[in-house]
Formats: C-alpha cells, structure tokens, sequence
C-alpha cells in the first residue's frame, strides 16, 4: 500500500531499537562496532544452524498432518546455537557489566531485524495490497527485541558462578523457555 | 552513533569506488523496480463492444481501468469503478454513473444466465443496443460471478452505502476495519485490428437435366452479437439457423445422390460471416459474384434467395419480403408451398408474410433479404420472429437452452431466447417439405398438401440438429472472434463438405480508406481486485505509531522507576525465602 505504509511499518519495526540504543546508554561506549560484530557472529551462527540441519535432517515424507515432534524437536534443539552464539559474543566482546548484555542483545536482534523482516517489508508492504500481517511483523520485531534482552541475561546470568542456588532452576527453566518457544508453539 | 555511521560510509565513499557502485546501484534497481503484487482476487472479464460500422463509433471506447471500487449506492462516482449486478441493473443507475464520470463500470453477471427470472432478462434485452448506441468513452465490463467476487461486491456494497451517514468516530472505526478494492486490468489500450478478414462458405449441389438451370439459394449467417463479444453465443440467432441449413444440405445431398430424385434445380448453399454487421459477407460475396466474375451461378437464373434467420423456438412463422412475389415466379410458387404445408400439416403454427419496404436511409439492413433485393435477386427471410428489431436478435441472454424454474406459467411467456429442439426440427421438416414441392413441383404434379417426403430414411435427424446448435453455442461467435483460422470455420467447412461440392471460402476485408466496419481489440481482460484501505488509515497509523513509539520512549527513559516498581512488587516474594 504505498511507501508511506512500508514507511510506517519500518518506524514501528525500527525506531524502539533505536530509541532503546539511543536512551539506554549504550552511545556514550562507542558500543556501535561492537553491535555490529555482534550482529556478524548472529549471521554466521545462523550459517551455521542452516548448514546443519540441511545436512543431517532430511525432509520429513510423513503425512500431511502428521506433526513430527522427533524431528522438530531435534530441529529446535540446534536452535541452541543461538544461546552459544550470545555467550559467545558476551565473553569474547569487551564490555563493562552489565553493558555486555545489552550490547549483544542490541547487535543480535538488529541483525535479526535487517535479515528476517527488511526484505518481506519492502516487497509486501509497498504493494497496492493490504494485509494486516506487515503491521504484525513489525510488531513482532519489537517483542522479539524484548525477547533477546531477556535471553541475553538469562545467559549471562547462567554463567556466573557467584549465582544463588535458589536462582539457578528458574533461570534454567527460562533457558530453555527461550530454545523451545518455536517448538512449543506448534 | 549517526557519526559512527556516517564515518563508515565516508570510508566506503573516499576509499573504494566499486564498493560504492556494488553497494548502490542494487539499491536503486530495487527502488525502481517495478512491484508485482498479489492480488486479493483475479478474474477475467469481458468487455463491451466496440466497432465502427460504416464510419459510426458504437460501443465503449477506453479498455484500461485503475480505479477503486464503489457501487451504485455510494454518493461520489467520479473516477471510481461502479460494480452492478445484474438483479439491481437499470438503466438510470447506469446513467448516473456515465453522468457522474464514473472510471468504469463492472456489471456482474451470474454464472448460469439460465436461471435469472424472465423480466430481468427481457429488460436487459432491451437495453443492450441502448447501451451500445451511446458511445462512452468509459470502459464498461463484464464479469462472471463466483463466491470471492460476491464478496468483494458485498464488503463494497456497505462501505459504500454508508458513507456520509455517521458520526467522525464512526467513520475512523470504518476506516480502520473495511476494506475497499482497487481494480486493476493488466492490458493495454484499446486499438483497431487491421486486416481482419471475415470468412464466409459456400458449396453447391448441382441440379440435373441441361445447361442454364434456375437456381436456388439457401443463406445463414453464422455469427453472433451480443453487448459483450464474448458472451455471445447466438443460440437462436443465428446458430438455429446454421444448423438448419447444414441439416437441409444433408438431406437434398441425399436426395440428389438417386437419380430418380435429382431435380432440375441447383442448390446453393451460403454461410455468411459478418451478418450481424450489416450483413458483410452477403454484400461482398454477391459484389465479387455479381460485378467481378463472368459466369456464376448467382448472375444466372435465380429462382430465388431463402435466409434462414432465428427459426429455433416460437409457434409462428414469417416470411419477411421487401417486394410481395408476383404470381407465376418462383418465390409465389414457394410462398403457396409454405401456406400448403403449414394448414395441412402444421396447424399449430401460424404462418404469415411481412411486408417491408427497403430503407435505405437506415443505418442499417434490416434482415438479410435485403442485401439480395439491393441487387435485384428476389429474396425473402423465413423467422419466428415478427420484427427485425427484436432485442433477442443480438443479446447475450440468447443460450442454449433456459432453466425449467425460470418459466413462468404456461399462459405465459417462456423465459429468454433460446432454442426448442423440437420446435427447430418441426421447422426443419416445414422448410424441407415446402421446397421439396417447388423443386419436384409438387403440387401442379396433384400431390396432396399433407403429403410427406422426409419420413423414415429421409428424416430430419433431431440428434443432429442438437449436436450442432450444442457446439455451435459452446464457443462465442462474435465476428470479431472469429478468423479465417478459427474452429468454427474449419468445422463448418468440413460440415459442408460431406454434403456439398465445390465448397470455398470468401473473405471480406475491410477497405482501407472507407472502411465499412473497424473492429477494436482488448476485448477479455484479466482484472485484479486489490484490498486497499483508505488513505485515512495510513495517517491513523501512523498516528498512532507515533503515539506507542512516545510511550516507550518514555518508559525507557524512566526505566529505573518502572524497574524499581518491578522491584518493590517482587520484593516481599524474596524476603520470604
């Protein structure tokens, strides 16, 4: 529906990330490269997860509607990937603090923005047709910012070693909350 | 971080002057590239006619539309597509939207034309040729109707009809929650197709017993009209009356295969193109015949021309002439024929000669006769139809046959044109048997009026008739679908040629400085209907982003204060551990 729909869609999409870099601090680090090189790690763990799994899990010829929870499980699992791609960046990334995570969690989920909803945006929501789908994918991006703001820090919170007994089922569970959501959802 | 990033591009600028054309150069083949979208809906449609006969436009003359949808009901049309049906069709709501410069107008029709009550079919009968009189320059359509169009037609049909009746808030609700529907055709503008030709057939059965026979021709024409072409499909005008000339040609081919039933008489046999044009290929056939050849049979004796035209239903009969026959030729002895086999044979069917005079200040012939009488060959037209300004002639609500429920009472009517078997094999046999007894001059010989020649072996072959007139209307035959390599030619060609000899093919090409008929292009579409919301809404949107897009930039600004509101309420969980 016209480049002032997309234009739209892409503020609702966009601007809490940046207003969310602008306002949490993160400029005064000079923390940009940083994001970036945390976005770069999400492309490769990415990479690598698509690799995986278009070699070692073959296309399900079961029935139509026959949900394979082996093999999604399986699936979902290797989405673990992605929490030993933000420890990754977490460790190997200089930060101070608490800013490791919020700079991880920032590089990552803007890669994800740009690769996963950039391209469906500019070819669907320029169009004469409308869908409500544009405004929730944009939606959604934004919650996932949330999500990987939480998931970073429960990462983090995983490796610390200083951690109270107490807290270390919960954070677990939140974990692996995080991995199996797709999963979940089905 | 704008600095950071601007530093980064000023190194891509200054250092690499590649990197820039393979960075930027995408990016504006993608900004201008053109979008293919999907479409909530895609149909075809069809269009309204459009020619030029005798140098006078008829029809609509515009074939590109990119307009939104309303329909009749809402209060601004201009430049907007109009969707009708044809249930609520009328001819002042369609005036109101030419008057109120409407973009195009969709009329919806349903699927199965048979089953749409009588008066609704009569009424838009008659205002086929109104429709097409007035030259618009706004494209009119044509569309079939399925389940996904009726919907479109019903989400139009109430955001319309409510427009300017509520309150502000109403209207921003609406705006947030209808749908409208921009409709797009995918071709191009409309142009004239140089170079048609219209293809006619003829073939002969030759007459026994000496040179310089009289000669007597049989003419059909086999095209169809109707407002859109192609949804013509001329079942009782004309397909009834090809099928009964190829049925004709049948059974004299056979009779005149014996030697004891040749008769002195040669058959003519013509398959005119172009007739509801004016009659086309009648006029250029007898031109070339008549002024361009030495011998033909036509500059010979004739004995006289019979058209057969619309002869598929009705309990009446008429012979329409422009002269009334004089006794003592040909056409008296064919006429008393006709008056002997229908009060001996067929009471039931009421037979009658209408008179009338050629005009030729009209714009157009009124039967095919005509065009023989122009040239002095005496001619007549056998049809059940009384007037040759009978809206059935040329509608598109002329089909095979018509659904038992939409008939009213038997008092009444029947619903719309189309062809009874039986009644087009009851005619049949009449023509059959009346020129039989000219031929075999059956009556100065002393036979009876109910006697009959086409029985048993020599029947008239209903199962014929019906598989003829069933292909015949299976396609459309607007002359301007029909070329000289079309099915339909071919096919009769080959029809003709098991009966006849010396079958050929005539074409008629328009002129090139005074073109007796232009045809136009761009005649079926495909049309999409994309959702769209108003413009309204992207403002609203964009109100309200703006308005969530504050919000949280609020709330992480004062993220402390919500985080220590989080604290304070998950705080007495904790101190109870």
């Amino acid at each position: 529906m016209t480049l002032f729909h997309f234009g739209n869609c892409f503020a609702l999409a966009y601007f809490p990330y940046f207003i969310t870099y602008k306002c949490s601090g993160l400029s005064e680090y000079n923390a940009f490269w940083r994001c970036v090189q945390a976005g770069a790690t999400y492309l490769f763990v990415q990479l690598c997860k698509m690799l995986f799994l278009a070699t070692f899990f073959p296309t399900w010829e079961g029935g139509a509607g026959v949900y394979d929870f082996v093999g999604e499980f399986m699936k979902a699992t290797v989405d673990l990937a992605d929490l030993l791609g933000l420890h990754l960046v977490m460790s190997r990334n200089a930060g101070k603090g608490e800013y490791k995570i919020m700079v991880a969690a920032m590089g990552w989920a803007t890669a994800e923005l740009v690769m996963s909803r950039c391209i469906p945006l500019w070819v669907g929501a320029r169009g004469i047709e409308f869908d409500w789908k544009y405004i929730q994918m944009s939606f959604d991006s934004n919650i996932s910012l949330v999500h990987y703001i939480a998931m970073a820090a429960v990462v983090w919170m995983f490796t610390r070693y200083d951690l109270p007994k107490s807290f270390r089922l919960p954070v677990t569970v939140l974990l692996g909350l995080c991995v199996y959501k797709a999963f979940l959802m089905e | 971080m704008f600095e950071e990033a601007s530093e980064v591009f000023d190194n891509m600028f200054k250092s690499s002057f590649p990197l820039t054309f393979i960075v930027f150069i995408p990016a504006v083949l993608i900004l201008v590239s053109p979008l293919p979208a999907e479409a909530a809906h895609e149909f075809t449609v069809y269009r309204m006619q459009q020619y030029d006969l005798q140098g006078q436009p008829y029809g609509t003359r515009n074939a590109i539309l990119n307009t939104e949808a309303r329909t009749v009901e809402a209060e601004v049309l201009s430049r907007r597509c109009v969707i009708m049906r044809l249930v609520d069709f009328s001819y002042e709501r369609y005036q109101k939207a030419l008057r109120q410069s409407a973009g195009a107008v969709v009329i919806i029709l349903p699927k199965n034309m048979s089953t749409m009550p009588q008066d609704i079919v009569q009424q838009f009968m008659e205002l086929e040729p109104e429709m097409l009189a007035t030259e618009t320059i706004v494209p009119v359509y044509f569309a079939l109707e399925d389940d996904e169009l009726l919907s479109i037609y019903t989400q139009t049909l109430t955001s319309s009809s409510s427009q300017g009746s509520s309150s502000a808030a109403e209207v921003l609700i609406h705006t947030a929650t209808a749908n409208g529907f921009q409709m797009v055709t995918s071709g191009a503008q409309s142009k004239a197709v140089s170079d048609w030709s219209i293809t006619s057939l003829e073939g002969r059965l030759a007459g026994t017993g000496g040179e310089d026979l009289p000669t007597i021709v049989l003419v059909a024409h086999y095209d169809s009209f109707g407002v859109a072409p192609w949804l013509s499909y001329g079942a009782d005008s004309n397909g009834s009356g090809v099928s009964m000339l190829l049925e004709l040609a049948r059974l004299f081919s056979r009779l005149y295969t014996y030697k004891r039933t040749h008769a002195g008489y040669n058959l003519l046999f013509f398959v005119s193109g172009g007739g509801k044009f004016n009659y086309q290929g009648t006029k250029r056939w007898l031109e070339d015949n008549l002024d361009h050849t030495d011998s033909s049979l036509l500059q010979d004796n004739v004995a006289f021309v019979l058209c057969l035209d619309t002869l598929g239903n009705g309990d009446s009969l008429h012979l329409h002439v422009s002269k009334p026959p004089k006794e003592g030729t040909p056409q008296y002895a064919l006429l008393k024929e006709l008056e002997t086999v229908v009060s001996s044979q067929y009471p039931e069917v009421k037979f009658s000669m209408v008179h009338k005079k050629i005009n030729l200040a009209d714009d157009t012939l009124a039967w095919e006769h005509e065009r023989f009488g122009i040239r002095r060959l005496p001619a007549f037209t056998l049809s059940h139809l009384n007037s040759h300004r009978e809206a059935q002639r040329s509608s598109i609500m002329d089909v095979r046959s018509v659904s038992p429920s939409s008939r009213h009472g038997a008092g009444e009517h029947p619903a719309g044109p189309h062809v009874d078997l039986r009644k087009l094999s009851r005619n049949t046999k009449l023509i059959a048997e009346a020129l039989a007894r000219v031929i075999y001059n059956l009556t100065e010989k002393g036979a009876p009026g109910d006697l009959q020649i086409f029985t048993e072996q020599m029947q008239v072959q209903e199962e014929q008739l019906s598989s003829v007139v069933d292909w015949l209307t299976a396609q459309p035959r607007a002359a301007q679908l029909v070329d000289k390599d079309s099915s339909v030619v071919s096919t009769l060609e080959y029809h003709l040629g098991r009966y006849l000899k010396d079958v050929r093919r005539h074409y008629v090409k328009a002129d090139k400085r005074d073109p007796e008929f232009v045809f136009y292009d761009q005649l079926k579409q495909t049309m999409n209907a994309y959702r769209v919301k108003p413009a309204i809404f992207d403002l609203l949107l964009a109100v309200c982003i703006a308005a969530y897009l504050g919000v949280i930039y609020l709330a992480i600004q004062h993220f402390g204060v919500l985080y220590s509101l989080v604290r304070r309420i998950t705080a007495p969980k904790t101190k109870q551990h």
